[in-house]
């Protein structure tokens, strides 16, 4: 059994006890995330193989698009989805897997638990996760957040048309350094897909969400539809009655810094010189 | 069709987190991980069954605080009451 660890926004990730095969896929998919030094991560993974699948959700005959079951409890916090189970704890964070998977559906199980616990880790880091996409011009980072079907997708192929730098179009982290907001990738994607590669931090220029017109324009919203459109998107956290109130919180504070406003877009590369335009004091105000 | 009594009484429901934010409210339903957002008479409304007031005695202090008459009260304080009920938003005390 061998362990590797995956960095990213800032923190370690140990998962011990993969079998080869196990290893060999979590090492296709993070290779550009792995660790080689032996410093001590943040969270820890235990995974156990198991191959009997007795007790584990079945795999479906077809491929599938299916949630994952998330229940919080006091003290920790319990993951299910195909084949495989999970115990995360609050304090110190750190989990348990067991699966009964050990080819290509394992990826697909690694990743469902890796999110839930990335999305704890960064929040105990003072972040906010959210189901968002994001891109940067290499100066400034933008970031629309929204639920399936809001867009997301759809913003990222635009923008990698214009050559745009794309960081996730499902999951991105806010997280704060110095009093300011960073934009942090996170190595997970949604339908625009792609390997997950290092991306340094991009001070967060635009935060945005997302809404269909025939042109592109730029509107403001009232606060609470700011924090409601922010809480919405921050998976696993905004279902956790001990976080939610935090969460709030925090949102509330990211929009008095960075106010939230909303895109209208139709599918086309028209919406950069809305954004371009509404956005460009920003990046001299932060260059200095 | 609403079946809500005027004496009836409500309170946020124990899975859901209510707060008002510049006048307007929100909700976070935990269950469901959903946020809903209510405007401002709506944010007055939720905030006067938070402090257990009937729908009767809402109705009453929406009347004073804007102008509108009892029965458009009536019909806009049952209206959210009931949409409220649905979402799981708040539940009968």
């Amino acid at each position: 059994m061998s362990a590797l660890t995956i960095a990213f926004a800032g923190s370690r990730y140990r998962f011990a006890g993969l079998n080869p095969e196990q290893l060999d896929l979590v090492r296709s998919r993070f290779d550009a995330l792995l660790c080689a030094d032996d410093t001590q991560p943040d969270v820890e993974v235990d995974v156990h193989y198991a191959p009997n699948p007795e007790g584990f959700m079945r795999r479906p005959v077809g491929p599938v698009e299916y949630r994952i079951a998330v229940v919080h409890g006091e003290d920790s916090v319990a993951v299910a989805g195909i084949g495989f189970t999970a115990n995360i704890d609050r304090t110190p964070l750190r989990a348990q897997m067991q699966t009964c998977l050990a080819d290509e559906w394992f990826l697909g199980a690694f990743e469902n638990l890796f999110r839930v616990i990335a999305c704890y880790r960064l929040f105990s880091e003072g972040a906010l996760v959210m189901h968002s996409a994001a891109f940067t011009d290499g100066a400034r980072g933008f970031l629309f957040c929204g639920r399936s079907g809001a867009g997301k997708t759809t913003l990222c192929r635009l923008a990698e048309e214009l050559e745009l730098g794309i960081l996730s179009d499902e999951l991105n982290a806010v997280t704060t350094s110095g009093g300011t907001f960073e934009l942090q990738a996170m190595p997970f994607a949604g339908d625009f897909g792609g390997v997950p590669t290092p991306h340094p931090p991009y001070p967060l220029t635009g935060l945005l969400g997302l809404a269909h017109g025939a042109a592109p324009s730029v509107h403001r919203c009232s606060k609470a539809e700011a924090v409601s459109r922010i809480v919405a998107s921050c998976p696993y956290i905004n279902a956790d009655s001990l976080l939610v109130e935090e969460l709030t919180s925090r949102a509330a504070m990211l929009i008095e810094r960075v106010p939230l406003r909303i895109l209208s877009f139709a599918k086309d590369t028209r919406f950069w010189s809305v954004l371009d335009h509404e956005y460009r004091n920003q990046h001299a105000a932060l260059s200095r | 069709m609403s079946t809500e009594t005027s004496t009836q009484h409500y309170r946020v429901d124990p899975h859901a987190r209510f707060r008002v934010m510049d006048d307007e409210g929100i909700f976070v339903l935990q269950d469901a991980g959903e946020v809903l957002v209510v405007n401002e008479v709506g944010a007055f409304i939720v905030e006067q069954l938070k402090a257990e007031h009937s729908l009767d005695e809402v109705i009453t202090s929406i009347t004073e605080r804007y102008a509108v008459d009892a029965e458009r009260a009536r019909l806009d304080a049952s209206s959210l009451v009931a949409e409220l009920l649905r979402a799981g938003a708040i539940t009968r005390s």
